[in-house]
């Protein structure tokens, strides 16, 4: 697993106030050898993108329970790219049901992770998306 | 230098960019990306203390007030790499929320990699590189192992010790000495009891150099959830930068930064050239082998790569 080394940004917008996925994915990518950038509940999409360009990540996580998934995901892919960091990946998890994913990935999100899936197998998936 | 005006996004990732690049770097390509005339130096602030002493909230409470007289603020805030893993949780950023959005601060997360001193490996270099995008201060948080870091003290002009009134943090203080590298001493946590005795303990200590005429470290108590006691935090560290303007040796504080920079170049060259030895090499004895390592030490990267293809 070559996640050593990589900045990755846990963010949370929206309005549910669980982190508790967020945490638990976070002390997993420090667990494979990645700086985990966290920040707080509830941050807007300008937030988010700001502090992703700020910290150089190589990617930003979102976890997402609220339901609004679809517009917060195209929000921070828009926002991102207004700074002239669309390079920057988006990774989205959360209740997500799987007739969005496809969606989700049209609006930019790199990868898509529900709750069924092990912890190993998101890692797996970011690592790939994450190569060089 | 740059007043009243925010880093636009383009400079902000210019900036964010160029510290990666340094963070990841080589002894080699730091050095070969080292600016040959310095630029102009921030005025550099270092908060240290023991973990969850408040640092990063005061940081937030403190560059809140700064901002407002239209200064530019960089943070550099470093938390510990798991020696496990190689990886980290950077979080001090969740507590500088309230002036998150400012245009200009710029909040940067590092992790310590292999630094053992509340630092982190390439601090001279990210430091230097901050002053080059033109911040007026530049405020650097330790890990907050809170005994061993000294080092501090070579890089910045004014060290913040933030104490809080729980545990015996002040003895540990005085055993390690650092109550006496402290240029302002912060009781954080001030609306917590037990905040005036450890202040009182600590005056006892500090007022023991009264006297040499040099300068004598002020003790605030403050509470950074209740932003109390911050416009004294700044106040005092304005006081300090006065005092150093007056009295300090210029030439020896270049000296001792420029010492612990190569300090520093020396130690991450020394592990650059330990990581890539074969393990079987430390079966040889070793005053051959110690010869052999120092003689690797001034081997560039591409020899070495040459010579293995
Ligand atoms: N009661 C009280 N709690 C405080 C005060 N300042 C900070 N805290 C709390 O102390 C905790 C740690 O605050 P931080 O600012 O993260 O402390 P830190 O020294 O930066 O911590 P590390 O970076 O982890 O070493 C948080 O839960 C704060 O809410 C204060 O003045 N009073
Ligand atoms: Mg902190």
């Amino acid at each position: 697993m070559s996640l050593k080394g990589k900045r990755i940004l846990i963010a949370k917008p929206g309005l549910d106030g669980h982190d508790v996925g967020a945490k638990v994915i976070a002390l997993a990518l420090r667990d494979a050898g990645a700086d985990v950038i966290y920040t707080g509940l509830r941050k807007s999409p300008e937030h988010i993108a700001r502090v992703a360009v700020d910290e150089d990540v190589d990617a930003v996580g979102l976890s997402i329970l609220s339901g609004s998934h679809k517009e917060l995901v195209s929000e921070i892919v828009a926002r991102l790219d207004d700074l002239d960091a669309g390079d920057i990946k988006v990774f989205v998890g959360g209740t997500i049901p799987p007739a969005d994913h496809e969606d989700l990935k049209g609006s930019g999100a790199a990868g898509v992770f529900t709750a069924e899936m092990t912890i190993d197998e998101v890692l797996a998936e970011m690592d790939r998306e994450l190569a060089p | 230098m740059s007043r009243g005006n925010g880093l636009d996004p383009k400079q902000r990732r210019a900036l964010a960019q160029s510290l990666t690049r340094i963070l990841d770097a080589s002894v080699e390509e730091a050095l070969a990306g080292l600016a040959d005339a310095g630029p102009e130096p921030a005025q550099r602030l270092g908060m240290t203390g023991p973990p969850g002493a408040g640092k990063s909230m005061l940081i937030c409470r403190l560059a809140a007030r700064r901002l407002e007289r239209d200064r530019r603020i960089g943070v550099l805030a470093i938390d510990p790499t798991s020696p496990v893993s190689q990886g980290s949780i950077l979080g001090d950023r969740v507590r500088m929320e309230t002036v998150a959005e400012h245009p200009a601060l710029y909040v940067r997360s590092v992790p310590s990699r292999r630094a053992h001193d509340g630092l982190c490996d390439n601090i001279a270099d990210l430091l230097l590189t901050m002053e080059g995008f033109g911040f007026d201060d530049v405020v650097l948080e330790t890990v907050g192992v809170g005994q061993v870091e000294f080092a501090v003290r070579s890089l910045v002009d004014t060290v913040v010790l933030v104490l809080v009134p729980e545990s015996g943090d002040t003895i540990q203080a005085m055993k390690a000495g650092i109550l006496e590298t402290a240029d302002v001493i912060v009781v954080n946590k001030a609306d917590l009891p037990g905040a005036g005795k450890i202040r009182a303990e600590v005056n006892a200590i500090i007022r023991r150099k009264k006297g040499d005429g040099g300068w004598l470290p002020p003790v605030i108590m403050a509470s950074a959830t209740e932003d109390n006691g911050i416009d004294e935090l700044d106040d005092a560290i304005e006081r300090h930068a006065a005092w150093l303007a007056e009295h300090r040796d210029r030439e020896a504080t270049r000296r001792e930064r420029s010492r612990y920079h190569m300090q520093n170049l020396l130690l991450r060259r020394a592990s650059e050239v330990l990581d890539g030895t074969a393990a079987e090499s430390f079966d040889d004895a070793l005053p051959q082998l110690f010869d052999r390592l120092v003689a690797g030490l001034t081997e560039s990267r591409e020899d070495k790569v040459g010579r293995r293809t």
